[in-house]
């Protein structure tokens, strides 16, 4: 991006300098000068002058005008306090207050309210005003989590201009016309959308109150504490506003460079798992309350006796400095080498792609030409990077090219897509390759959507957005191979639009770059190969393993093979659990810790991108619950190996001291806006990687051309399956953005749990004889899982969808099934 | 005083039957300058000649026509015109006549304009009450297309002008050029914030021309006869002949086209025949209802764009409403609010709070719950609302209303202290349902 020219203006006498084109409103911020605004929010995009509060009066030019639509010129001469300004503000303020019910004693936002405080600093002071004021029935419900006063509303469009130009869920409007408008949706109906509870923030007035807040708190008992919202990869920065000890809610801390100022309603809402009756707050075992050193001491103990074959499984729940302790505890304390990530990849691949000069920073959409998003859905999965997606296509004209296996709700936004079946995500990475490189195309059933995708990706101006999900599974490693192929031949770098992987946990990058995989400690280094997650779960069921700390994994919900999972734990000898609830893991663990809920914890996580954040705690821990990380330097001491962390800090310092491309970081350089390791000088100690070579990339052809399964099953070659016999669907899942614990354990959010429904083309519907809504068994090998038929247009037909990760119904009982039937029950 | 005679240009074979057919229109020799403008015109050469003509918009602003497409870049994109034919001012009935009678006079117009500015796709927006007329302009548009005078390549010029009607769905906002884009594109009609202008950046994103149905109509007429014909009428700052919408309180309302600049009192008594015998004009608006109103001693005034600014009103989109000494002229001011508030589409503060207060306030007045106190606020409103919005419809209403407090100040207190004595109101509380007393109605 060019650097805008400044300009010197002169604001009420002072002078200012700002960058030529910038709004007035902002530039004279320089000079220590406010405009009142109400409808200008530069997030929502544009100004549209619609509130008139910011008229000022600009030399040469006869009429007032609005600062916030106005961009400044040198020599601009702008006064803000004349009879004619102050007249004019006032008089809006007056306008606004005409039909506004003044009933700030009874409001929730008084005393944090823009209209109160730009009614005392620039409003008449006094009401010329005798007629009466315009009614409504209020407050009622705009959906289950907002609620509307449409008598507080001053009209300002905020949250309109964000249903319709940010979230692009279009649900609300401005209904009738003149002073009887309203803000409302189609014929009443609630505003149910991932994003809504943006607008509560949006309102310059209290008419939209959550329904979690009204009546909570008033400005002056809260304090504000700022975070990192960790439900999800997204990361947002976040401000929880505390009273009593208690989070009331969650706020936007806006940074740019990583939410741009929106939080998603699981990370708006999410918050009341923290005062959750059901947390487990003090240690357990056997089932039985415990006491912290006989619960460490009987963990010990268990873990430390016999052979010591232990393994770990960390979730993306946690933080760096846990994770980085856990591998510790299974390495050092006892001597194993099995840790890995529940978000586990081939770690030659993703230390190749993870390579700092080809790492993409979020912030980087905003400016590069085009995105292919390949195999990830962002609203799913890091919902703001759908929001971020969405911008830049808007204002930006970033192109979007779009490959996956299940429709993406950016779909629409996209120059071009293509959708391969479920399963075949490594054979069309293997085309796109072969397309995009030197070779020639692949004899592939998929080489003409892969040319067609080719077409739109310009090298040296992409930016490549995947999915973990790609590497996951038979055929991985090899999708890993051609992603790095892809991003070579586009040129893929991180000035012109480098990489970027989208994790299904919060830490997942962190985590493993702490050391929590397989045949890699901290920083990538090598080390003595572990068990991977498969033979973590091989080795507890037969008896190869003795052991498995699970650390915020749930490997019997999350994982492929739940009921493999759920014998394999069984099976365990020892189960050490640390976890906030109790799920399917718990029940398996014969020691179990609490861990703290995210807004207890102190430590840090790395963004997908890089970028390291600090976790600050806004509340105390309850009852017996102890940071992790102190409970994992008690427990290595216990097994005879002390850690020297006696602080999250401290253990901060120890991870950088063994992750050499995180080397000197502190706390006080990751700030409250974090820092992407790949932006500092340390960054160069990255491990330069093999991966990606000439000869790495033929055997992967070879691999991928032969399509493991492809012929294997029977029904799925006859292109014209018999009638009677019931035809196969590939099987593909998907995370629901909805499908977690967070939901479920969320009494304002229970509503949005969804419930297991398989997905289908129309035209596969038809020939099943099912239609929407209908109630089905999805079955394979004699498992079924139950679901309702969702009919999608824009799927590929010749595949069926379920959701995985689900608490109910979960797909991952059918997981290893390549195809399913579909059977009326 | 002898009937004045008017000045046909737009109207000259208006009544005419047929001429709404290709064939009658043809008969006088149209389609001839669209022949020429496509053909054998040079681009610029037309939008100079338009501008040499000094034809000024006659929509409102009053804004040189040629100026304005010269304002719309060159080259190659998507440009389109846009024939604003969402004539909804109360007073304005012009380019109804105009469009049913004549409707090929106003399609040669689009056309014309949209090969000066180089424009591919063209639209007129038709107020969604002109059904019957939109009727009319697609029957016009089948028989152009059919005949070659629109489509892919017109008159085998080459050139390329598509033109579709589009009905209006009945908000008066929408005739505001930004509105009218927004709704054309499928939105609701609200105004846009200025600048980027339509000429810059209009309808999709692209740069629009976007002009009233008797200013386009104009346009067929100056490439025939050349900019100093049309110079030759009117006065100097306001050339050419204009047709004014004549109604209220007069005799013979209707359309008149007349040559700018003659006497207004010519206009009003001459053609329309003045109001009913006995009674005197007590308020005039000389440019439809968001004209400040004039009163009989500003009959004489030049009817043209120059005069009515100078007399603190305008011309407007030329459309006369004579008020006589039946008409309380405070029912009027409601009535005029009443109309802008209903119409503000409620998007910038001080229109949608201002038209809504002042109706509130108005309405008082009618009910006896006024003091003169409240004449202090009302002026004090309007002036709070000009020049504060973000389109002119808050001007529209604050202009005429704000005109009639100021010059009618002591009837206003006449009827606030009437209105409160029981029984004895100068009006009662409901007469705003009353229609006007109409000159025809009186005759």
């Amino acid at each position: 991006m060019t650097e805008r020219q400044q300009v010197t203006l002169v604001v009420d006498g002072v002078e200012v300098q700002a960058p030529e084109g910038e709004m007035l409103v902002d530039a004279a911020k320089g000079g220590d000068v406010e405009i009142p605004v109400f409808c200008y929010e530069p997030k929502l995009g544009g100004p549209v002058g619609a509130c008139r509060m910011c008229l000022v009066e600009i030399e040469g030019i006869p009429k007032l005008q609005t600062a916030c639509s106005t961009p400044i010129r040198d020599g601009m001469v702008v006064y803000t306090g004349t009879d004619r300004v102050v007249e004019a503000q006032s008089a809006v303020v007056e306008f606004l207050l005409v039909n506004h019910p003044l009933d700030c004693p009874v409001c929730d936002k008084g005393g944090e309210c823009p209209l109160q405080d730009i009614a005392m600093g620039w409003g008449p002071g006094r009401s010329r005003v005798t007629d009466p004021k315009r009614h409504f029935r209020k407050p009622i419900p705009l959906s289950p989590l907002v609620r509307i006063d449409r008598e507080r509303c001053i009209l300002c469009y905020r949250c309109v201009r964000f249903s319709q130009e940010v979230a692009e869920d279009e649900q609300l409007q401005l209904l009738e016309r003149s002073s009887s408008s309203y803000v409302g949706t189609f014929d009443d109906r609630p505003y149910i959308a991932p994003f809504h509870g943006n607008i509560i923030e949006l309102c310059p007035v209290g008419a939209l109150t959550a329904e979690a807040y009204r009546f909570r708190a008033r400005p002056w008992d809260i304090e504000d504490s700022g975070s990192i919202c960790t439900l999800c990869p997204s990361q947002c920065n976040v401000k929880f506003t505390v009273r009593d000890e208690r989070v009331q809610r969650v706020l936007a801390r806006d940074n740019h460079e990583v939410d741009n100022g929106w939080l998603c309603d699981k990370g708006r809402f999410g918050f009341g798992m923290i005062n959750s009756e059901q947390r487990i707050t003090e240690p357990r075992l056997n089932g039985n309350r415990a006491g912290w050193e006989q619960a460490l001491a009987t963990a010990a103990q268990r873990l430390g006796t016999g052979e010591r074959r232990i393994a770990a499984i960390v979730g993306g729940q946690a933080s760096n400095e846990e994770a980085y302790l856990v591998q510790r505890i299974v390495r050092e304390a006892l001597g194993s080498p099995h840790v890995t990530s529940i978000d586990e990849l081939d770690a030659a691949g993703v230390e190749a792609l993870s390579a700092p000069q080809m790492s993409a920073s979020i912030a980087d959409i905003d400016a590069v030409e085009s995105v292919l998003l390949i195999g990830a859905d962002p609203l799913n999965s890091m919902p703001i990077l759908d929001l971020r997606l969405r911008k830049a296509v808007r204002h930006s004209n970033l192109r979007l090219t779009i490959a996956s296996d299940r429709p993406t709700a950016l779909d629409g936004g996209a120059e071009e897509t293509a959708r391969y079946a479920p399963g075949r995500s490594a054979a069309f990475l293997a085309a796109l390759a072969a397309e995009l490189g030197p070779g020639s195309p692949l004899d592939s059933p998929r080489q003409a959507d892969a040319a067609r995708l080719a077409g739109e990706l310009r090298p040296g101006r992409t930016l490549l957005i995947w999915g973990e999900h790609l590497a996951r599974g038979t055929g991985g490693s090899g999708a890993l191979s051609s992603l790095f192929r892809i991003a070579t031949s586009l040129n893929c770098a991180s000035d012109t639009g480098g990489l970027f992987a989208v994790p299904d946990g919060t830490n997942a990058r962190g985590v493993r770059e702490v050391g929590c995989l397989p045949s890699c400690g901290p920083g990538f280094t090598p080390t003595r190969p572990g068990n991977t997650l498969d033979e973590i779960k091989q080795g507890l069921t037969d008896g190869s393993l003795d052991g498995v700390i699970l650390l915020h994994a749930d490997p019997v919900r999350d994982l492929a093979d739940g009921p493999g999972w759920a014998k394999a734990l069984n099976n365990a000898r020892t189960v050490v659990a640390i976890s906030s609830f109790d799920d399917a893991s718990t029940k398996a663990a014969d020691v179990v810790l609490p861990a703290e809920a995210y807004a207890e914890k102190e430590g840090t996580v790395t963004h997908p991108d890089g970028r390291l954040q600090r976790l600050r705690p806004a509340v105390p821990r309850p009852d017996q619950v102890r940071p992790i990380w102190q409970a994992l330097a008690e427990l290595s001491a216990a097994l005879g190996h002390e850690t020297g962390v006696d602080s999250a800090p401290e253990a901060l310092q120890a991870i950088a001291a063994s992750v050499h491309f995180y080397a000197d970081l502190t706390p006080d350089e990751i700030g409250g806006t974090g820092v992407r390791w790949q932006t500092r000088p340390q960054a160069q100690a990255f491990p330069s990687s093999e991966a990606g070579s000439e000869e790495g990339f033929e055997e992967i052809v070879r691999a991928t051309n032969s399509e493991p399964g492809a012929s294997s099953d029977p029904r799925l070659a006859s292109a014209d399956p018999s009638p009677g016999s019931a035809p196969a669907l590939r099987l593909g899942t998907y995370r629901d953005l909805w499908a977690d614990e967070t939901t479920e354990r969320n009494v304002a959010l229970r509503f949005l749990v969804p419930q297991q429904r398989v997905e289908l083309a129309p035209s596969d519907a038809q020939r099943l004889g099912v239609g929407d809504g209908d109630e089905v068994d999805v079955r394979s090998n004699g498992t079924s899982v139950r679901a309702t038929v969702a009919l999608r247009e824009r799927m590929r037909p010749g595949a069926a969808f379920l959701i995985e990760g689900i608490g109910d119904q979960n797909a991952n009982r059918l997981t290893g099934a390549e195809t399913v039937e579909i059977e009326k029950p | 005083m002898s009937r004045a005679a008017e000045t046909r240009v737009l109207f000259r074979h208006i009544d005419e039957p047929g001429l709404a057919t290709l064939d009658g229109y043809r008969h006088h020799g149209g389609y001839k300058a669209l022949e020429r403008a496509a053909r054998e015109l040079d681009p610029g050469d037309l939008l100079g000649a338009f501008e040499d003509s000094g034809l000024r918009g006659r929509g409102g602003a009053g804004f040189s026509m040629g100026k304005k497409g010269s304002f719309l870049p060159h080259g190659e994109m998507s440009k389109y015109v846009c024939c604003n034919a969402d004539e909804s001012e109360p007073g304005a009935f012009k380019d109804r006549e105009l469009m049913m009678k004549n409707p090929h006079q106003l399609i040669e117009g689009v056309a014309i304009a949209a090969v000066a500015v180089g424009a591919a796709h063209s639209f007129i927006f038709i107020r969604g009450e002109y059904w019957e007329i939109a009727d009319v302009l697609d029957r016009a548009v089948r028989e152009a297309y059919e005949a070659n005078l629109l489509g892919a390549n017109v008159l085998n010029s080459g050139t390329r002008v598509e033109l579709v009607v589009h009905r209006g769905a009945g908000a008066y906002i929408c005739g505001e050029e930004t509105a009218l884009l927004d709704a054309l594109e499928g939105k609701r009609g609200n105004p846009r914030l200025k600048p980027p202008f339509p000429a810059i950046q209009g309808l999709y994103g692209g740069p629009t021309l976007i002009n009233n149905v008797e200013t386009l109509s104009n346009l067929p007429h100056i490439v025939n006869n050349g900019a100093s014909w049309f110079k030759s009428f009117g006065t100097e700052q306001s050339p050419g002949t204009k047709v004014v919408s004549v109604s209220g309180c007069v005799q013979r309302p209707g359309n008149y086209e007349v040559e700018l600049g003659i006497s207004s009192r010519e206009l009003i008594f001459g053609l329309a025949g003045g109001p009913p015998d006995g009674r005197r004009v007590k308020a005039w608006f000389p440019g439809g209802s968001s004209a400040p109103v004039l009163t009989e001693a500003e009959l004489d005034l030049p009817y043209s764009f120059e005069a009515m600014a100078e007399a603190g009103s305008m011309l407007g989109s030329g459309s006369i409403i004579i008020a006589d000494d039946t008409v309380s002229i405070p029912h009027l001011a409601l009535r005029t609010a009443r109309f802008y508030h209903h119409e503000s589409c409620g998007k910038c503060t001080p229109c949608r709070e201002g038209t809504n207060w002042t109706v509130k306030m108005l309405e008082r007045i009618t009910r006896g719950e006024a003091t003169p106190m409240d004449l202090e606020i009302i002026a004090s409103v309007q002036e709070n609302i000009i020049g504060h919005c973000l389109c002119v419809l808050g001007d529209s209403m604050a202009m005429p209303v704000g005109a009639m407090v100021a010059k009618f100040r002591d009837e206003f207190e006449r009827a606030i202290e009437a209105a409160r004595e029981p029984g004895r109101g100068e009006f009662d509380a409901s007469p705003i349902d009353r229609p006007l007393t109409t000159g025809v109605q009186a005759a």
